[in-house]
């Protein structure tokens, strides 16, 4: 009985096996291979060395979508539109794309405007029909797109969301005549109001479909033609997981599925040590993501972009910066020294890595202040290069005329800088202070910088997870199937009744428990919540608030819509509400995966693997490195220490502590 | 001095932009009117001691480009009487201010009793009193109509708040609750300020502080010299206009624009601008001035930061009294127009300058377009407020961009939601999609306007429309042609047209259940010869509909085939036919009638042989445009005169200026393209 947590990444593919007979995991990482993810999966299920038929379960995360939307290699899309709006989505919201800039442009469109067909039809906002469909419009409007030689075809109505049978019927009509085309209905994909971002959710939906269909299709017959029969599910930007044949249907739901596994992981990690305000920091190779966790609940958001596209899907709300392990030091054209967003990737990658980089990296900015141990594999197979490491932040140091040392320091502080903007934005700018918070370290590069960032915001404690390297993976086990359900209805909250409101909550829980039911979960294992998008009537941006769940009258939930919205605005106010959208969120539990205790080594000596001379600020202090697997349990360490593992380097400086729990866990405290 | 590292540099740089984000986020957690934290119309700044910009954010650079202008005024009216615990308020034009709904609060900063820093957050407060709410009206003849006008005031005196006068201000706005929330907003932001900046100051030091500061300042400044100095040395010059309806119909005001690079140093004069006028067509010189950094940073640097160091090398000249540089009593509120209108004078003396850096003309207007009245199914007043963006200018490298707010409105939404409007108001958006054939022609077309029905379901309402551009359009550069102008009008239920006497103004006009009103942003203009552009180019835009058969093959001189191809070989015959049917006539110097004055109004005279002007398919008064192939063309209106000789313009030295031509030089005359107001593509 074995389960796999398997997450693919640019460089490595990671996975993470837990044998749920001895509650034993192990993390390993092999390659990817971006011609074909499929194949490096395999690959890492090989080289467990595990018995096919023992696997029961595999999460995964993946990056197809994100990929694919993202370098803009999608399908070839048609739309199908409402008669006098085929340009909703070329022209958006009418924002600037860059600000001071004569030269802004709009991004490459998802779709060609002579592929958006527009059709007679048209509802009011009541959902009434004000012109029928024309029917035979939709099927001159599909021969067009054929002839075009579209691979994938969006319907787009306005109003959908609250009546949906003209794109259901445009729909089918697609459906016979392109045959094979991936159809995705905007009031399916995401029946909320407001056309522009649902159909721009809509139009990446079918963008991206073709190809993670494609991807999951054959990485299912590959599955099937070693011998795996396990079941395959997929991580949703929602922090669930989905089934492969649901998340094929909407794939626009996936783009977060990386870094979402990473924030599941911390959720479990974090309940496990009764942790309930934490912050991720999962620092990688070319970005830093970060995302806000309070009182065990997920931040969550619906107006999260991929790349200039809103995507309205429910999703973790995740801030990312560009910056990151890979990240390039640099004087910009007005000679302003830079830390990212440009990257030296994977090739040459930084200068250390002895691949012909010659520009300093953020890396490279650790092996020369000695947080690396020379000779100790980065990231597995890759030989460390003092000197090139060296030579390439020395060079930036004479423009700037400062020595080796100090350069590299303050490539460090400008890169923390950086990151620690990007956690300020989901505290500090929410009106949290992120001093009420722990911090979660992982990924490559994250306990590298940990406790910089905790200095700069004042946080005390930081968490740097059992396999921070492999962390995201091993949410991928831990996680839920969620399914978000919501239906947009504006009600005046004066003159709604709960069971007005019951009645538009229940077919979306009954199709809850029915998507649930078929993902094999039974009743006693389903956790159905429901929410409601509310605001003071005239305001044009809602606030996602739980419904009470024992409300007895309207203004219960009135009470708790005031009590929300002054904690998130810092002030009362008056006025008639209303709601907008009902939400049902469904969760399907999975078998936890708990970390197993550890046993820990006998003595902090036996772990002191070495000493060495490492930078601290201005000083040069002879520090200790320790080996992670070797320390014992809840025996502090005082810094400066550094504590090494396969694929994580944690940096405990001057003014902290360190001790290892009894799961694993590395926890960082800041001395008063 | 310099012994600040350049790291430490950096790391207090991103500290001190930070306390200003979070100033944002401060203010857009705690106001209480829609305005600010929906449309996010504030902005918010830091300044030094000597009230120069140290650091701002994502904020709206109409607002914010102008602040230095109040916090120097203000320091100037009471900087020697400011203690700890003073708060000053201000919200005067006439005093560094922009129009009176942008109020300011300034929040002087002490180290000691030295005085540091000033935080300050300007505001769009949704109405400061005045005839109408809202308080902007486009038929202001005085500022008293505008609302209530505060000079510089300390609301709060050594910690105290001065409570009648916060009464008196109160007292005369609308909905006072909100007024005040919008003022602790301000004030809570700035405190928030006060706070990281002492966390700062405590971190590094003062000294250390204010030491990057002034880097930061010099630094920007330096590298706006280094802009300024590849220009090449000259005096530029450029006129444009504003529009006004007088009792003769069109009275066009003239804008003219003298600008002189020299060496690292650039000046821009406004001087024979036209005088102010009592109708809401004047700004401010914190306005016109800020317009003219805007373009400039926009064009020549718009990687970096803002900061008031990039202003340094900059000399704005704008006499009292014009639209301009607003005086008492003239009403002020045209903040958008004159913004609008300074850029498009600015792109056109610097397309002579340095054409590979700027576009052809933005969309020349901020277009205010206001359906209102009572929804008879709720027995509620409503009020539909539009601001749709238009087309952008082409540039060097690629089409101008279309529907998209202009290089003025940092990060503002233009187009609003059609599903949230008809849930909302009695309204019916029947169609909303560019506009064929709106962008500017051009080797790189300008961007097109936006094309809008939107017919009344039920009652009836009134109709406003506060612009500018109805009557000159969007010009292009290089060659490139006009974008489409600014245009409004009424479908009535039997399809008869009710098109407005002055065209892009439109007071409270009546509209009943059924009527349908078309609303027309401007185009952007075109970059270069339209007979440039590429074939293929030309069939795609045809295919996707942004460009028709007819302009394809009359003004790009692509003729395609009946599948959408090019058809080549006839597209080389009608190009080179059109080539040689453009008229040309050369510069005659003579400064005689450069102009046909009247009252404040003033327009530019092409005095043209009769001959000409017939072959040119001109008459009278019709409005055309000399080109010389470079630059930005020169708009004038043509007025037979025998006494030219055939194939002569006689042209002020002005006039030669704007077009870079010397005497005798030969220009492309051409009618100004102005499409038919009653075709809405």
């Amino acid at each position: 009985m074995i389960t796999l947590g398997i997450d693919v990444g640019g460089t490595f593919t990671d996975l993470v096996l837990r044998d749920s007979v001895t509650g034993t995991m192990r993390a390993l990482k092999t390659p990817s291979t971006p011609s074909n993810h499929a194949e490096g999966v395999m690959n890492a299920i090989r080289s467990t060395g595990v018995a096919p038929s023992e696997i029961t379960a595999i999460g995964h995360g993946m990056t197809v979508a994100t990929n694919t939307a993202l370098e803009m290699n999608g399908a070839r899309l048609g739309i199908i539109t409402t008669r006098g709006f085929r340009d909703v989505l070329v022209i958006g919201r009418g924002n600037r794309t860059k600000l001071y800039d004569i030269k802004a442009t709009r991004p490459e469109p998802l779709v060609e405007r002579r592929n958006i067909v527009e059709v007679d039809g048209r509802l009011t906002a009541a959902g009434e029909v004000h012109l029928a469909l024309d029917e035979d419009q939709v099927k001159l409007a599909c021969n067009t797109l054929a002839e075009a030689g579209v691979e994938a075809v969006a319907i787009c109505f306005l109003h959908s969301y609250i009546n949906p049978e003209h794109e259901r019927r445009a729909g089918e009509i697609a459906r016979v005549a392109l045959p094979g085309i991936p159809v995705s209905l905007s009031s399916d994909v995401l029946p909320e109001y407001r056309e522009f971002e649902r159909f721009s959710t809509t139009a990446l939906n079918a963008y991206v479909a073709p190809r993670v269909g494609r991807y999951l299709r054959s990485l299912a017959d590959e599955l099937v033609a070693e011998g795996v029969t396990a079941p395959l599910s997929v991580m949703g930007s929602n922090g669930g997981t989905w089934s492969a044949a649901a998340m094929a249907e909407r794939p626009v739901n996936s783009m977060l599925s990386g870094p979402a596994g990473g924030v599941t992981a911390a959720v479990a990690v974090a309940s496990m040590l009764s942790e309930n305000n934490i912050i991720t920091y999962d620092m990688g190779g070319t970005s830093t993501d970060a995302a806000l966790i309070r009182g065990s609940t997920l931040a969550m958001t619906t107006e999260a972009k991929v790349g200039m596209w809103p995507n309205r899907a429910p999703q973790i709300e995740i801030n990312t910066v560009g910056a990151g392990g890979g990240s390039l030091a640099y004087l910009d054209a007005g000679r302003f020294l830079r830390v990212g967003p440009r990257s030296a990737g994977a090739e040459p990658g930084p200068a250390c890595y002895g691949k012909g980089g010659t520009e300093p990296t953020v890396t490279d900015a650790n092996v020369v202040l000695g947080r690396f141990l020379p000779g100790h594999a980065l990231g597995g197979t890759i030989e460390l290069n003092v000197d090139a490491a060296r030579a390439a932040v020395a060079s930036l140091g004479n423009e700037l005329d400062l020595d080796p040392e100090r350069t590299a320091d303050g490539i460090i502080r400008l890169a923390v800088a950086r990151m620690t903007a990007t956690v300020k934005e989901i505290s500090v700018m929410r009106g949290l202070d992120p001093r009420d918070f722990t911090l979660f370290a992982y990924g490559g590069a994250g306990p590298l910088h940990a406790a910089l960032i905790a200095e700069e915001l004042g946080m005390r404690r930081i968490v740097v997870p059992t396999m921070p390297g492999n962390f995201s993976a091993y949410g991928l086990l831990a996680a839920n199937t969620r399914h978000d359900l919501a239906r947009t209805r504006l009600m005046p909250l004066a003159q709604a009744t709960l069971a007005e409101i019951e009645a538009e909550l229940a077919p979306l829980r009954a199709e809850a428990n029915e998507r649930l039911a078929a993902d094999g979960f039974t009743s006693d294992h389903i956790q159905i919540s429901c929410l409601a998008d509310m605001r003071f009537a005239g305001q044009a941006f809602e606030l996602t608030i739980a419904l009470p769940e024992n409300a007895e009258t309207i203004e219960d939930i009135a009470t708790a819509f005031r009590r929300d919205y002054e904690e998130r605005y810092s002030h009362a106010d008056e006025g008639a509400i209303e709601i907008v959208c009902l939400r049902v969120i469904a969760i399907g539990e999975s078998e936890p995966a708990p970390l197993p205790d550890v046993q820990g080594g006998e003595t902090l000596k036996a772990a002191l693997m070495v000493h060495r001379p490492v930078r601290f600020g201005d000083a040069t202090v002879n520090c200790p490195i320790y080996s992670r697997t070797a320390l014992p349990l809840e025996t502090p360490i005082t810094g400066p220490a550094i504590i090494e593992e396969d694929g994580a380097t944690t940096v405990v400086p001057p003014g902290f502590s360190a001790h290892i729990e009894r799961h694993g866990n590395l926890i960082l405290e800041r001395e008063a | 001095m310099s012994d600040i590292d350049p790291i430490t540099l950096e790391v207090v740089t991103e500290g001190l932009i930070s306390v200003v984000r979070e100033m944002r986020a401060t203010v857009f957690r705690t106001a209480r009117s829609v305005a600010i934290y929906e449309a996010r119309d504030f902005s918010c700044g830091l300044f030094d001691a000597g009230g120069q910009v140290v650091a701002q954010s994502e904020d709206i650079g109409s607002h914010v480009v102008p602040l230095p202008w109040s916090v120097e005024q203000s320091l100037a009216e009471l900087g020697d009487d400011l203690s700890p615990g003073d708060v000053i308020l201000m919200n005067d034009p006439y005093r560094g201010g922009t129009h009176l709904n942008d109020v300011t609060i300034i929040y002087p900063i002490f180290d000691g009793d030295r005085l540091v820093f000033f935080p300050a957050v300007r505001e769009h407060w949704a109405d400061v009193g005045g005839a109408v709410p809202g308080s902007m009206s486009g038929t202001a003849s005085e500022i008293y109509q505008e609302g209530i006008r505060i000079p510089p005031v300390k609301i709060i005196e050594k910690g105290v708040l001065n409570a009648p006068l916060m009464e008196v201000l109160l007292s005369n706005m609308r909905v006072r609750e909100e007024r005040l929330g919008d003022f602790n907003s301000s004030l809570a932001a700035c405190r928030t300020a006060e706070r990281r900046l002492a966390e700062l100051t405590d971190r590094y030091g003062l000294d250390t502080l204010l030491a990057c500061v002034e880097l930061n300042l010099t630094r920007s400044e330096r590298r706006m010299r280094e802009k300024i100095e590849l220009l090449p040395d000259g005096e530029y010059y450029y006129e444009d206009y504003l529009e006004t309806f007088g009792p003769k119909g069109f009275e066009p005001l003239l804008l003219p624009l003298a600008l002189t690079i020299r060496g690292d140093e650039l000046t821009a004069d406004f001087t024979g601008v036209s005088p102010q006028v009592p109708v809401p067509v004047n700004s401010t010189l914190a306005v016109t001035a800020a317009s003219v950094f805007i373009t400039l940073k926009s064009a020549l640097d718009p990687e970096q930061a803002l900061n008031h160091g990039s202003f340094r090398p900059v000399e704005v000249i704008a006499p009292e009294g014009t639209i301009v540089n607003v005086t008492h009593p003239a009403p002020a509120g045209s903040h958008g127009e004159i913004r609008k209108r300074v850029i498009a004078c600015m792109l056109g003396a610097l397309a002579r300058a340095c054409p590979d850096l700027v576009s052809g003309d933005i969309h020349r207007t901020s277009f205010h377009n206001l359906i209102g009245g009572v929804d008879p199914a709720t027995g509620k007043e409503f009020v539909h407020y539009e601001w749709s963006s238009g087309g952008n200018g082409g540039f060097l490298e690629a089409d101008g961009p279309s529907a998209m707010a202009a290089i003025d409105w940092g990060d503002l939404s233009t187009a609003q939601p059609t599903e949230v409007l008809e849930s909302r108001f009695p309204l019916h958006i029947e169609w909303s999609r560019q506009g064929t054939d709106s962008g500017g022609p051009g080797r790189n077309r300008g961007g097109l306007g936006m094309r809008r029905a939107l017919k009344l379901t039920r009652g009836v309402a009134k109709y406003s429309l506060l612009s500018d551009g109805a009557m000159m359009p969007p010009f292009g550069i290089l060659g490139g042609e006009s974008g489409a102008p600014v245009n409004s009008f009424v479908i009535h239920p039997d399809n008869s047209e009710h098109h407005f006497a002055s065209p892009g103004k439109v007071g409270g006009h009546t509209l009943q259940a059924g009527d349908t009103v078309i609303l027309q942003s401007a185009g952007g203009g075109g970059y270069g010869d339209p007979l440039e552009r590429e074939v293929e180019r030309v069939a795609d835009d045809v295919a996707d509909g942004l460009v028709s058969r007819g302009t394809a093959r009359n003004v790009y001189g692509v003729i395609l085939t009946t599948d959408g191809f090019a058809d080549l070989e006839a597209t080389k015959v009608q190009r080179d036919q059109l080539r040689a049917a453009r008229i040309t006539v050369s510069a005659v110097e003579d400064d005689t009638d450069a102009y046909t004055p009247s009252g404040p109004s003033k327009k530019r005279v092409l005095r043209l042989n009769p001959e000409d002007i017939k072959h040119a398919g001109l008459v009278d008064g019709d409005r055309a445009e000399l080109l010389i192939g470079d630059g930005a063309p020169l708009r004038g209106w043509v007025r037979p005169d025998a006494t030219v000789a055939a194939g002569r313009v006689p042209l002020d030295p002005l006039g030669c200026r704007a077009l870079g031509a010397d005497a005798s030089a030969s220009l492309i005359l051409r009618p100004l393209l102005v499409p038919d107001p009653g075709s809405i593509g």
